[in-house]
């Protein structure tokens, strides 16, 4: 490939990333304009307040509420494009001190759970690999029970089995590593059942593949033929679905967060938007689009890795058959 | 194709699903051992869990909401307390004059009492406080109604702080009980409002050493501590040295956090769970009902079809409320007949009001011309659907609440209403009363004696406030009710205040404007070995200074 093409496919990407930034936070933007309920209030103790007139004028003063709409956007796109979010309303604090506070358990408890999700489809994928009727008929039964189970539920399940009927696990966040292990399974639960059964997919296709039976006749072992033929083949779609499953699983993150009561980006978004701290929500909201727009990026150079075909496909661009 | 081994998907299986458990097992055995208590001697560390949100600021002088009225309990103190039988008792002024027109009142402050700063709880204190909860920048929204007529507050000795009124003001000494008006030192609110929202700093039993946004507040004993309000003792030797205070939102988590002793005390419980603590040995439950209003469907009387008395009235008959209260609440909510919460010492009760009678209902709603049905069975009047919208918000109202009213929603549609329920979130819920999109609604309120009576239903209360709030949400205008409220709250002469807030309540009853369920409901649930644990009895917060843990 010359390097001119992969600059102006880069520049391209790039482009396509801040556009879609710069979408969500018009997006954002207008739809918080339109959900009731006064921001200024945020300052003032939360909805309802019975705050003098004095004290609703000098908050909106100090957020820039009284001014005209459109002045408002303008300054908060220009604040953005210098990287500064602005001032949460009710905790009077940069938008950044309270996202930076918040983003690392979230990422550790996402990441935690797309671990556990990848672990656990694995599993499903490499019994449906295999020959066993019985074998694919459970897994595949599993799978679609996992991915149908709303994560708030299967989180008080998990509670009851594991904090208060086993006692194995605390039921909340204790900070420490035990306190992850709930949430994490109740957010890779669902995320593994999709995962696996849109591998199973690829998995079934391969097994009849002409290709296998020629890797059994050059002599490679069941196990071999597995692994680096019907598994490989299999986990492509897998693969292409995990930036769905990361933004599947920071939108979670928001109602698991707060079953169990810990830090983090959705709890911040949850407590942002019941209470209008509009800089709050728009800085959630981009940073989770980033996190998309990242992870999409990532992913599909983890899958040109995968199936050399998507290599070829890219360097030559070959539009897909 | 033909299986080569019919044994190695079943062995890969077996192994790849150890494999899965093994990553899970492990964790198990980290998880904490700060669980059961071993040992005999008091624990030092205390842990409490709170449903409500967590505050913004710590400083209940900005905006001024419950949950920073929970926080301030343990760290603030107010001019003046409640006992266990209503009566005003001194905490932080040790004594009060008024004078004969009640204009001038004269606060004597405690002798020896100083924030956990070391600056003296004085006479310039005081003066600073109300200042702060005055000035505008300081965004109260709460605190400052209690201290709203005071025009100044002067230091006429080092220990004694003169208050001048505006307007006569019975309801004085109760307004500055509430938490939301407690003292702070004034070099705390000096060091400004970003810092102080942190930590604001009292005379109380705690001070706040670190708040962890989204996760808990750590709080130190005040070594120092020597102003525990009349009625309740010094804290013992072995009361709690340190205590966390968590934010565990949902109730499920909240009590199995509880029954695992990761935590010592909570609050908002679900019945059920209350049922499963009180059954329980290793549990205890301490039920402390709001002050101020009941908890109430109000009924829009300034519009149809609630403007007519005799459609109020067959709305209240179709209600059977103790029912649903039995079933849903498992019998931990008691019955209310009046406007104002059990706690009142002037609350009273009128059983005869609020009787269910479908039939009564249905000839009520004859009476009052809406005769027609249409093919839904609801009723209708010129054309007219006998309709109530009902906004409900799961900010205030819980999910047993919440079936309360579908239950109530259900009689009233036997007997032809077509009440509307909407869920919506609180600053929605706000947004439809401000926008008068309402015939029926429950909102509860925390205040202080009967005066919370001329908040809610004065005809001061219809107009909004500049955020558009209104406490009235009945709608009534009513110039014998006004003088009654009035009376209430300006009256110094007791016997004629008491008579005024019966009377009031008589009022309420006899107009059908509302239909009370219950007191405000405030249950707490704690670790069985816990000993002094209880509610300040002024808005019922939990006083922690004195428990011993173990």
């Amino acid at each position: 490939m010359t390097g001119e093409g992969w600059w102006w496919r880069a520049a391209a990407r790039v482009g396509g990333a801040v556009a879609v930034l710069v979408t969500v936070a018009t997006l954002a933007f207008v739809a918080l304009q339109f959900i009731p309920g006064d921001p200024a209030e945020a300052a003032l103790g939360g909805p309802g307040s019975q705050a003098s007139a004095a004290a609703l004028e000098a908050a909106r003063a100090e957020f820039g509420l009284d001014r005209p709409i459109l002045t408002q956007y303008f300054d908060f796109m220009w604040r953005l494009l210098r990287g500064d979010l602005g001032v949460s309303y009710a905790q009077r604090i940069p938008v950044s001190e309270v996202l930076g506070n918040a983003i690392g358990p979230t990422l550790l408890l996402t990441f935690t759970a797309l671990l556990l999700a990848w672990a656990l489809a694995l599993v499903s994928v490499v019994i449906a690999s295999g020959h066993s009727r019985r074998a694919r008929s459970v897994a595949s039964a599993l799978d679609l029970t996992a991915a149908a189970m709303p994560n708030f539920w299967l989180a008080s399940l998990l509670v009851l089995l594991f904090a208060s009927v086993l006692g194995w696990f605390p039921p909340v966040s204790t900070g420490g590593f035990s306190g992850i292990v709930l949430p994490a399974l109740a957010l890779a639960i669902p995320t593994a059942g999709f995962l696996a059964q849109v591998c199973r997919a690829g998995v079934d296709a391969a097994r009849t593949a002409p290709f296998i039976e020629s890797a059994r006749a050059r002599g490679e072992t069941e196990l071999g033929i597995r692994v680096r033929h019907v598994m490989r083949h299999g986990l492509v779609p897998g693969l292409n679905l995990t930036a769905w499953a990361l933004g599947s699983l920071l939108g979670g993150a928001a109602v698991i967060e707060v079953i169990f009561a810990r830090p983090g980006l959705g709890r911040t978004l949850v407590t942002g938007v019941l209470g209008r701290d509009v800089p709050v929500v728009l800085g959630v909201v981009l940073f989770s689009a980033c996190a998309y727009v990242v992870v999409a990026l990532v992913t599909d150079l983890v899958i040109s890795r995968v199936d050399p075909r998507t290599e070829s496909r890219l360097a030559q661009a070959v539009p897909r058959a | 194709m033909k299986p080569t081994s019919a044994r190695t998907p079943r062995k890969t299986a077996w192994a790849t699903g150890l494999t899965a458990v093994a990553l899970v097992l492990p964790l198990a055995a980290c998880s904490t051992g700060d669980g059961t208590p071993t040992s005999d001697e008091p624990r030092t560390h205390l842990v409490y869990a709170t449903g409500d949100g967590e505050p913004s600021c710590l400083d209940p002088h900005v905006g001024g909401n419950f949950p920073q009225a929970l926080l301030a309990t343990q760290v603030l103190e107010s001019l003046v307390a409640l006992d266990t039988e209503g009566t005003i008792v001194p905490w932080l002024a040790s004594s009060w004059t008024v004078s004969d027109d009640g204009l001038t009142w004269e606060f004597t402050l405690r002798d020896g009492a100083t924030f956990s700063d070391g600056t003296p709880v004085d006479a310039e204190a005081v003066k600073v406080n109300i200042e702060h909860l005055q000035d505008p920048d300081t965004g109260s929204s709460t605190g400052y109604l209690a201290v709203r007529q005071v025009a100044a507050a002067e230091v006429v000795a080092a220990d004694v702080v003169r208050f001048t009124l505006t307007r006569p003001d019975a309801a004085l000494l109760e307004s500055l009980a509430q938490p939301w008006v407690a003292m702070q030192s004034p070099a705390g609110i000096a060091r400004g409002m970003d810092e102080n929202c942190l930590a604001p700093i009292g005379s109380g039993p705690f001070i706040i050493d670190e708040w962890v946004k989204q996760d808990r507040i750590e709080l130190v004993r005040n070594a120092e501590y020597t102003t525990s309000p009349d009625g309740i003792g010094a804290p013992d030797a072995a009361a709690a040295e340190t205590l966390t205070w968590r934010f565990i939102p949902d109730a499920t988590a909240r009590f199995a956090a509880l029954e695992a002793g990761q935590v010592d005390i909570i609050d908002n419980p679900l019945p059920e769970q209350i049922t499963v603590a009180e059954n329980s040995e290793d549990l205890a439950h301490l039920d402390a009902p709001r002050p101020g209003a009941s908890n109430r469907i109000e009924l829009n009387t300034s519009t149809v079809p609630f403007d007519d008395q005799r459609v109020r009235e067959a709305f209240i008959a179709s209600a059977n409320v103790d029912a649903g209260l039995e079933t849903l609440f498992e019998g931990w909510a008691p019955r209310s007949t009046s406007a104002l919460s059990s706690r009142e010492p002037l609350a009273v009760q009128s059983p005869e009001a609020y009787v269910t009678d479908p039939e009564l209902a249905n000839a009520l709603l004859d009476e009052a011309g809406w005769t027609e049905r249409d093919d839904d069975g609801i009723r209708t009047k010129d054309g007219q659907r006998l309709t109530a919208r009902f906004p409900v918000t799961g900010a205030q109202s819980t999910q047993a609440e919440q079936a309360l009213f579908e239950q109530i929603q259900a009689g009233a549609r036997e007997v032809g209403f077509d009440v509307q329920i909407t869920l919506l979130d609180l600053s929605s819920w706000y947004g439809a009363l401000g926008a008068y999109e309402y015939e029926m609604v429950s909102a509860p309120y925390t205040k202080i004696g009967p005066d919370v009576l001329r908040f809610l239903y004065h005809s001061d209360a219809t107009v909004p406030a500049p955020s558009g709030y209104f406490a009235n949400n009945a709608q009534v205008k009513d110039p014998e009710l006004d003088a009654l409220l009035d009376t209430i709250g300006t009256s110094m002469d007791v016997e004629e205040r008491d008579a005024a807030a019966r009377a009031a309540q008589e009022w309420i009853a006899n107009a059908s404007i509302i239909l009370p369920i219950y007191d405000q409901q405030n249950h707490f649930l704690y670790r069985g070995d816990l000993s002094e644990f209880r509610a300040l009895p002024t808005v019922n917060t939990p006083w922690l200074g004195t428990v011993i843990a173990g």
